[in-house]
């Protein structure tokens, strides 16, 4: 998304400024990251006591990333411009109650999407493990992700001081 | 003891008559300026952004798109022919409060500023002995305030009339020195727009949330959504024109205000009372070919020109509102009050607003008017007059020194001298263009005699010399005839003209 606005900057201004969007951008995503990270670490609080620190952070990430999921899927459904059948539309338009009929069908989706993934970690050992390797790969790539939030929130310093 | 009035009074006075009725002429021939008739008198400059004398009713347009304008016109000097400096915020703001072109000027890019030796050569700086209060919605007309604003006296944020929420002011004042950027990045980290994105996966739905609590009451009143700077900041025209309006009064006097509106700049934004008024008037534009520069083909444009035209309708109501401001308070009777704009819009030629390269009519004819202390009957001017001139024409009517660098004329009917039927006038975009360079890309017209040529080069979609057109603008306003290949005398004696001054403004820069 950024890159679309980056061209549209560049078009106006110049590369510079376009730099400078980028920028304001990873220090607000970074600053957003701290708030969640405030939020699932508040959640944590309220995890089986009898849980290793281990199994409580793979958790809090489980659902960390289900949520991301779909946020990220909402907007992808916004930006490729989909929606649903024309059929659904006409019979949710024509049912006496639009609202509740949309809103139960997004939490028939949504919650066995959250609650399977939950079961199977509670459940089984390997399913543990399994989000355990892949939080550790994932941390491994929020580095370059913090490497470019450090280069950020230099230009941006450099943009207010100049 | 009271004195009683004799016949060798009334004599006396009665003597004194014809002088007095011949006065105002008698200073006009003399070279005296009104502002030695009686205590010095405030100015006030009311800028529409992006507003073209095209839409407007008293210029002629079918629609009748400006109610109270054309009332209260009927008080105030109308001049017809009046040219922007530029087709955009920058280059056209600058020269009117410059008083000299673009080129000169050089605040030429988007989001520019004049050379440093300009900062200091202002329409503020030509006032010292006023107060000076200014007030922009426009980011890129505040960062010229921003530039100047060692001889404003009060210069309101251009926040304080958004209707912003705290998190947005925190940002903007966090990164004041790069408003522009970090404001357009945060817009788009946090507000969910049209199509349903926001870089923020999480919190654009917390902050959108808030904000429709916040504005939930006004958006209703906005069917095509609230007013906005730059997409971004929404804001409501009443409320600037509200405090403004109530805050002049008690500012101290003479004053200078410069006042330079949002609307009706794009996004076109109308209350609901001006909905679709002109909806299903069958007015009939005339069709023009496509042009070379524009960017990409727009359709629909009798669509958007009308959204436009109901804005207007905005601006036009709100302007009524500051009138009655200024007259229920008195100010009127002691102040010169100067509606016009930076630039105009266009709805032709597949080009809509005014972010291309051309220099049509439609995007830098502007309104002037003014309306001038005590004047009661109405007056029309044809003149042909540039946004330049006004710098020099309100330093001459307030008494002050008309300053030396400034490049435009004295206004009629003040100026002493009838205006000069051969003067060369010019429009100039050069907005990629590098400010400290001669000019290789760029857009320029020369009005002339009636005659107005456009010269545009350094474009890539141009080869060779570049591209010109040649239009008699007195008996073909719309340009719709090209005469450049038809008149080879007159176009190639213009093109000489403008290529020669080219060569002279370049020269700083060689």
């Amino acid at each position: 998304m950024v890159f679309r606005d980056v061209s549209w900057i560049k078009e106006r201004t110049n590369g510079w400024d376009a730099i400078g969007v980028i920028s304001y951008a990873l220090i607000f995503t970074f600053a957003e990251s701290i708030i969640i990270f405030g939020v699932v670490t508040f959640l944590g609080f309220f995890t089986p006591g009898q849980w290793k620190v281990d199994k409580r952070i793979t958790f809090l990430s489980l659902l960390f990333l289900l949520t991301s999921l779909w946020a990220i899927i909402a907007q992808l459904l916004f930006l490729w411009n989909i929606s649903l059948p024309v059929f659904a539309i006409r019979f949710i338009a024509h049912s006496a109650h639009p609202l509740r009929i949309l809103y139960a069908g997004v939490l028939v989706i949504v919650i066995p999407s959250i609650l399977l993934p939950v079961i199977l970690f509670m459940k089984s050992d390997k399913a543990v493990l399994f989000m355990k390797d892949l939080i550790e790969r994932l941390t491994f790539l929020s580095m370059f992700y913090l490497f470019f939030d450090v280069v950020g929130g230099i230009i941006v310093i450099f943009r207010n001081l100049a | 003891m009271k004195k009683q009035f004799s016949r060798r009074d009334f004599l006396k006075l009665a003597g004194t008559l014809p002088l007095g009725l011949a006065g105002q002429s008698l200073l006009k021939t003399l070279g005296v300026s009104p502002a030695l008739q009686g205590k010095p008198k405030n100015v006030i400059v009311v800028v529409f952004d992006a507003f073209s004398a095209y839409d407007i009713s008293i210029y002629g347009y079918e629609r009748k798109t400006t109610p109270n304008i054309a009332r209260l016109a009927s008080r105030a000097i109308i001049y017809h022919n009046h040219y922007a400096g530029g087709n955009f915020t920058t280059p056209g703001t600058a020269s009117l409060l410059t008083g000299v072109l673009p080129w000169t000027h050089r605040a030429i890019n988007l989001n520019g500023t004049v050379l440093d030796s300009f900062a200091a050569r202002n329409l503020f700086s030509a006032f010292p002995d006023y107060y000076r209060i200014a007030y922009t919605h426009n980011g890129i007309a505040s960062t010229l305030l921003d530039q100047f604003s060692k001889y404003i006296d009060e210069l309101i944020p251009k926040e304080t009339f958004y209707l912003e929420s705290y998190y947005d002011l925190f940002i903007s004042n966090l990164f004041k020195k790069d408003g522009d950027i970090s404001a357009v990045s945060w817009a788009r980290n946090i507000q969910v727009d049209e199509n349903g994105s926001a870089y923020s996966l999480y919190l654009s739905h917390f902050y959108e949330y808030l904000q429709e609590k916040k504005l939930e009451n006004i958006k209703p009143l906005f069917p095509r959504g609230l007013p906005t700077y730059d997409l971004v900041h929404p804001f409501l025209l009443e409320t600037a024109i509200d405090k403004i309006g109530k805050r002049l009064p008690d500012i101290p006097k003479p004053f200078l205000g410069y006042f330079h509106f949002m609307p009706p700049h794009s996004p076109y934004r109308t209350p609901k009372e001006f909905v679709n008024v002109f909806q299903g008037d069958n007015l009939k534009f005339i069709e023009k070919p496509v042009n070379i520069l524009a960017k990409k083909i727009t359709e629909n444009l009798p669509e958007y020109r009308r959204e436009y035209d109901e804005y207007i309708l905005y601006c036009d109501k709100e302007f009524g509102k500051l009138y009655n401001y200024l007259e229920s308070s008195g100010l009127l009777e002691n102040t010169w009050l100067i509606p016009t704009s930076d630039h105009g819009e266009m709805f032709e030629r597949r080009i809509v607003a005014h972010g291309s390269n051309v220099l049509y009519q439609h995007v830098i004819r502007t309104p002037l008017m003014i309306f001038e202390p005590g004047r009661k009957a109405g007056m029309d001017i044809d003149t042909r007059t540039s946004a330049i001139d006004i710098l020099p024409t309100l330093t001459y009517l307030t008494g002050h020194t008309i300053p030396d660098w400034g490049e435009g004329v004295v206004l009629p009917p003040f100026a002493t001298e009838n205006p000069d039927p051969n003067r060369s006038l010019y429009t100039v975009q050069a907005i990629k263009n590098d400010q400290y360079s001669p000019l290789t890309q760029a857009s320029i017209i020369l009005v002339k005699e009636g005659y107005k040529l456009h010269y545009y080069f350094g474009y890539p979609q141009l080869s060779g010399e570049g591209y010109m057109r040649l239009f008699d603008i007195q008996s073909d306003p719309e340009e719709t005839v090209d005469l450049y290949s038809l008149k080879k005398g007159t176009a190639s004696e213009l093109l000489y003209e403008l290529k020669q001054k080219l060569v002279e403004v370049d020269k700083p820069y060689v």
